[in-house]
């Protein structure tokens, strides 16, 4: 079956056809849907989030330039209003808050914590000890697959301070994971 | 290379973030440097379990529910067009479009004052073709009376019945 590109679901969208929307957005809803997901830690405000993405998508569609690529442009309005919600609901203080506590906890009794709860929740708690734009860069790299170049384009910054950020995000996953997945264990899981 | 050097790049090098001929460098520095080997199999071992989980652990839509998400976004607001725009294109103009041409039609096809006062639209060519018959009857018929109208109370449905000119309605004969 012949398949419209972006550009031109983008164009009958313009012309005032709603169904083209929704067929536009089909291939992008789990990506977006996860972005927030990652940033927000909560999916209820995930969806929150994309849903204001979604109108600003509808109500913006015209700036966007044909023969770029549309995938990037709906990331960055996702990553913007994201970062717009977090700055909104004051999630920057509870997060930094709620990793202190949570590294203390780690630090505390890393084989308890081991013993106690399940690999995939240490692993997200690694992701909580992320800054917000180390966690962008993160995700969208590692996550979702884009290249350095993309994730520059989707967030508005240059190559260099994706690469600085995806450094710090990959030291600290690494560290966390290693006090919450000691070397012992690892050893005798294998 | 040094070690310190080499650690540095090691985030980057585990994604293959980093050019070529750095890589070719760490790894040829790797391999004489167990220290710095256990460090890269340790990036390799936490990027590729925190990347497994963010691969299982993948949220979805419902169908409905990403419908409704979609049809609020729609809802709202027609999207906004370039001021380039050219008019056909906006809803708006279609909408002026269509009432100015409403009016027109009317206008034009339904004039005022286009049926004359108390005929109704529709009963001119009955009340012309009754009067001809009436004409026609008044010097040759012994009948009088020509045509009895039967009105419906209920329904307000009308039945015109036209005599025979021989017909002796009142049974004079």
């Amino acid at each position: 079956m012949w398949m419209k590109n972006d550009d031109e679901l983008v164009e009958e969208v313009l012309r005032g056809d709603d169904v083209s929307f929704e067929i536009l957005l089909r291939p992008y809803r789990q990506g977006i849907l996860n972005m927030a997901y990652r940033m927000t830690e909560n999916l209820e405000e995930a969806k929150e989030v994309c849903q204001d993405t979604l109108i600003k998508i509808y109500k913006y569609l015209y700036k966007f330039k044909k023969g770029e690529s549309f995938q990037n442009w709906i990331y960055k309005i996702t990553v913007n209003s994201t970062y717009d919600f977090l700055r909104k609901k004051k999630k920057y203080e509870e997060i930094v808050e709620r990793q202190k506590s949570l590294a203390a906890s780690i630090n505390q009794d890393p084989e308890k914590q081991l013993l106690n709860k399940e690999i995939k929740n240490k692993i997200k708690a690694c992701l909580q000890n992320l800054g917000p734009k180390e966690k962008a860069v993160f995700i969208l790299r590692d996550g979702e697959g884009f290249s350095i170049k993309e994730t520059s384009e989707i967030l508005g910054c240059s190559s260099v301070s994706v690469r600085t950020n995806l450094l710090r995000a990959r030291q600290k996953i690494k560290t966390q994971f290693e006090k919450i997945y000691p070397v012992e264990v690892r050893d005798v899981k294998r | 290379m040094k070690c310190k050097k080499v650690q540095r790049y090691l985030p980057l090098i585990v994604g293959s973030d980093i050019s070529k001929s750095k890589v070719s460098e760490v790894k040829a520095h790797m391999e004489k440097c167990p220290e710095c080997r256990n460090e890269y199999d340790s990036y390799v071992l936490s990027l590729g379990k925190t990347k497994e989980w963010l691969a299982k652990e993948r949220e979805d839509w419902e169908d409905r529910e990403w419908q409704q998400v979609v049809k609020i976004a729609i809802g709202d607001k027609e999207p906004e067009l370039s001021p380039l725009a050219l008019w056909p294109f906006r809803k708006v103009w279609a909408y002026v479009m269509m009432a100015v041409f409403a009016v027109v039609l009317t206008f034009f096809v339904i004039r005022p004052g286009f049926y004359k006062e108390g005929v109704i639209p529709g009963t001119r060519m009955v009340a012309e073709s009754q009067a001809k018959l009436f004409e026609s009857f008044k010097d040759k018929s012994e009948q009088d009376i020509i045509s009895m109208t039967i009105v419906s109370k209920d329904t307000g449905l009308k039945i015109v019945w036209f005599f025979n000119k021989n017909f002796d309605l009142e049974d004079k004969k």
